[in-house]
C-alpha cells in the first residue's frame, strides 16, 4: 500500500509542478512556456509512438505521417468553422482508421522491412500534402490567405495565449501518461511486450498476435493525430515541410535515447532532445543549431554503445509474491 | 480396461518442404490422460509434427482432430485456446519480462479484458487481473519457481528456464501438453527432477506428448511410444515392444 501512495504522491507533485511552472516563468521568460508547450506536443507524439516501438517492438520511421493527418484534417475542418471539440475526435478517428488500413498489409512484415515501408509511407503522406494543392494548398500550407483557424472555445473562454495552450497540451500529456501506464500494466500490455520479446512464443502462448499488433499500431496513430490537431490550433498554420523524414527519425531518437518502453525514459528523452537545444541556444548562441544533428548523432552512438537500453531502461514492475494461501 | 476417449487424432498427415517429405502419411492417436513418447533419430520430423499440431505449419494432406474438432485451419493461438500447449526445443521465453509475467502471459487465452476496460480500470478488469496473478502464482508454486517470481526470465538458470516454459504452457490450461526435449542439456539430477514434474502434471489429467532423446527417461515415463524415421512412423507400441522392434533398432543403430 505504501508503494501505491508513493506513486500517487509523485503524480500529484508532477501535476502541481506543471500547474505552477508557467506562473513563475511567464514573468521571467515567456519564451520558456512556449518551449515547454512544444515539449508537451512531442511528449504526446512520443508516448504514442512508444506503444508501437517501445512496447510492441515494431520500428516505425514514418510516424510524422499521422501527425500530418491530424494537423491537416484539423486545419481543413477548422477553416470551415467547425469547432475544435468536434474536429478533435474526427482527427483521432481518421488517424486511427488510416493506421488500421496501413497496418493490414504492413504488420505482416517484420523488423527492417517494416521500418522501410513506414519510412516510405511517411514520405508519401508528405508528398501528397505537397502536391494536392486543391486540398492542402501545397507547399504554401493551410490556412489559405483570407482563411483562419477557428480558435478553441470552452463555453465563452477562448484559447489565445501560449499559456492557455500550455495547459491544454499538458492536460492531454497527463491523459497520455495515464493511458500508457494503464496499457503497460494490463493483459493487452503484457501481450504487446510478449510480442516484442518473442513473436512465435507469444502466438503459441495463446496471443492473437496479428490483432494485438494492430491494436497497438492504431492506438499510436490516434495519439499522433491528436497531437497534430492540437498543434495546428496552437500555431495556426500547417505546411508539408513540418513532416519531413528527419522529424520521424527525431521521434525515434527521443525514445531510443530516453529508454524504449519506459514512460519516464520517453519523457526524459523528449526533454533532452527538444529542451536541450533551446537551453544551449540561449547559452551558446544560434551557432549551436547548425551542429544540432551532429550532436544528436554522436549522442545516439554513445547511447547505443554504452547504454543500449536507453537512459532509463524499461523495468518490469515487481509484484507481491507471498499472497498465496496454502491449505 | 476402461475405454479411453480419444483426444487428438492425427489422420494420415503429410507435410512437404520443397520436394522433401518432412512428415509422410503419419497416423497417431492420443487418448485422455496418456503420456506418449515421440522418438526417432535427428531429422526424423518430431519437431515438425509438433509444429503441425500447433498450427505453425499447415499439413499438405490429412487432417488433425482435437476433441473431435478439425483444427487444420486454426491459427496457432486458436489451437492454444482449444487446449493444446507446448514448449520449445530451444527455450523461447519472454526474456525481459519477469518470471511471474511470463506465466501471466500464458493466461491470455483464458481471460478477456479488452483495452477499453484496462483504460477505464473497470471492476471486471481489476478482478480479472487479481485472478491472473493468483493463478500464475499458483502455477509458479507448482513448478517450484515462486521464489524467483520477480526475477527477469533471462536471469534464471537453464533448468529453471525449462521449468518456466512448462509453467507458461500450463497457464493456458491445456488438455494436451507437447514437450519438445524438456531434459535436453540437463544433468541426471535435473532431468530426474523434470521427470517428477511431468508425473505430477500427468496426475492433473493432462495428456502429454514428449519428444525425448534419453531413452531411459522416455521408456520410464511413457504409456506408449511412437517412433519416427525420415518422416514416417515406423513403429508404435508400449516401451517393451518398442525396445524389441527390429525396425527401431535398425533406425537407431543401422544394419550390417
Amino acid at each position: 500500500m505504501k508503494f501505491i501512495s508513493n506513486k500517487i504522491f509523485l503524480f500529484s507533485l508532477a501535476i502541481l509542478l506543471i500547474i505552477i511552472f508557467p506562473i513563475i516563468f511567464l514573468r521571467l521568460n515567456p519564451y520558456t512556456v512556449n518551449i515547454v508547450a512544444l515539449i508537451g506536443i512531442y511528449l504526446i507524439l512520443c508516448l504514442g509512438l512508444n506503444i508501437t516501438i517501445g512496447y510492441t517492438g515494431l520500428l516505425d520511421l514514418g510516424f510524422m505521417a499521422f501527425y500530418a493527418v491530424g494537423a491537416y484534417i484539423a486545419a481543413i475542418l477548422s477553416t470551415k468553422g467547425i469547432s475544435f471539440w468536434i474536429t478533435l475526435p474526427i482527427c483521432m478517428l481518421a488517424g486511427g482508421l488510416m493506421r488500421y488500413l496501413l497496418g493490414l498489409p504492413l504488420l505482416k512484415l517484420r523488423g527492417d522491412y517494416l521500418a522501410i515501408v513506414t519510412l516510405a509511407f511517411g514520405e508519401i503522406v508528405r508528398l501528397v500534402a505537397n502536391n494536392s494543392v486543391s486540398i492542402t494548398n501545397g507547399p504554401k500550407g493551410l490556412p489559405r490567405v483570407g482563411e483562419k483557424i477557428m480558435p478553441i472555445h470552452i463555453f465563452s473562454f477562448v484559447f489565445q495565449d501560449n499559456i492557455h495552450f500550455y495547459y491544454l497540451i499538458f492536460f492531454f500529456v497527463i491523459v497520455s501518461i495515464i493511458i500508457s501506464y494503464r496499457i503497460e500494466h494490463s493483459r493487452i500490455g503484457r501481450a504487446l511486450i510478449a510480442i516484442r520479446e518473442d513473436e512465435v512464443a507469444a502466438e503459441l502462448s495463446g496471443i492473437g498476435v496479428a490483432r494485438i499488433k494492430s491494436v497497438a499500431f492504431v492506438l499510436s496513430g490516434i495519439f499522433g493525430s491528436l497531437a497534430g490537431a492540437i498543434y495546428v490550433h496552437w500555431i495556426g498554420f500547417v505546411s508539408p515541410e513540418m513532416f519531413t523524414f528527419w522529424e520521424s527519425v527525431f521521434l525515434v531518437a527521443m525514445i531510443v535515447i530516453g529508454g524504449m518502453g519506459n514512460i519516464f525514459g520517453v519523457i526524459l528523452g523528449v526533454f533532452l532532445l527538444v529542451g536541450m537545444p533551446e537551453i544551449l541556444r540561449s547559452s551558446l548562441g544560434t551557432v549551436f543549431i547548425d551542429y544540432r544533428m551532429l550532436i544528436f548523432g554522436m549522442l545516439m552512438i554513445l547511447i547505443i554503445i554504452f547504454r543500449p537500453q536507453g537512459l532509463i531502461p524499461s523495468k518490469r514492475r515487481a509484484l507481491e509474491l507471498h499472497t498465496i494461501e496454502k491449505d | 480396461m476402461v475405454e479411453q476417449k480419444k483426444i487428438l487424432d492425427i489422420n494420415s498427415v503429410t507435410k512437404c518442404f520443397g520436394g522433401l517429405e518432412a512428415i509422410s502419411n503419419v497416423d497417431m492417436n492420443i487418448y485422455e490422460n496418456e503420456v506418449v513418447g515421440l522418438i526417432g533419430p535427428n531429422g526424423a520430423g518430431k519437431s515438425t509434427l509438433f509444429n503441425i499440431i500447433t498450427g505453425i505449419y499447415k499439413p499438405d494432406k490429412g487432417e488433425i482432430f482435437f476433441k473431435n474438432k478439425n483444427i487444420n485451419y486454426f491459427l496457432p493461438h486458436q489451437i492454444i485456446a482449444e487446449g493444446i500447449a507446448r514448449t520449445f526445443q530451444n527455450i523461447r521465453l519472454f526474456s525481459n519480462m519477469t518470471v511471474l509475467e511470463n506465466v501471466m502471459v500464458g493466461r491470455h487465452s483464458r481471460t478477456n479484458a479488452e483495452l477499453i476496460e484496462a483504460l477505464l480500470r473497470t471492476d471486471g478488469f481489476r478482478q480479472e487481473e487479481k485472478e491472473i496473478q493468483y493463478s500464475a502464482k499458483n502455477i509458479l508454486d507448482f513448478v517450484g519457481l515462486l521464489k524467483f517470481g520477480n526475477e527477469l526470465a533471462k536471469n534464471l538458470s537453464y533448468g529453471d528456464q525449462r521449468r518456466l516454459e512448462i509453467a507458461r504452457a500450463l497457464a493456458t490450461e491445456p488438455l494436451l501438453l507437447l514437450l519438445d526435449e524438456p531434459t535436453a542439456g540437463m544433468n541426471p539430477k535435473e532431468s530426474s527432477d523434470i521427470m517428477e514434474l511431468i508425473k505430477t502434471i500427468r496426475a492433473k489429467e493432462i495428456s502429454i506428448i514428449i519428444i525425448e532423446h534419453q531413452m531411459d527417461v522416455v521408456m520410464n515415463i511413457s504409456d506408449k511410444i511412437v517412433v519416427l524415421d525420415y518422416g514416417k512412423k515406423i513403429s508404435e507400441g508400449n516401451p517393451s515392444e518398442i525396445q524389441k522392434d527390429p525396425k527401431v533398432i535398425e533406425a537407431y543403430l543401422g544394419t550390417d
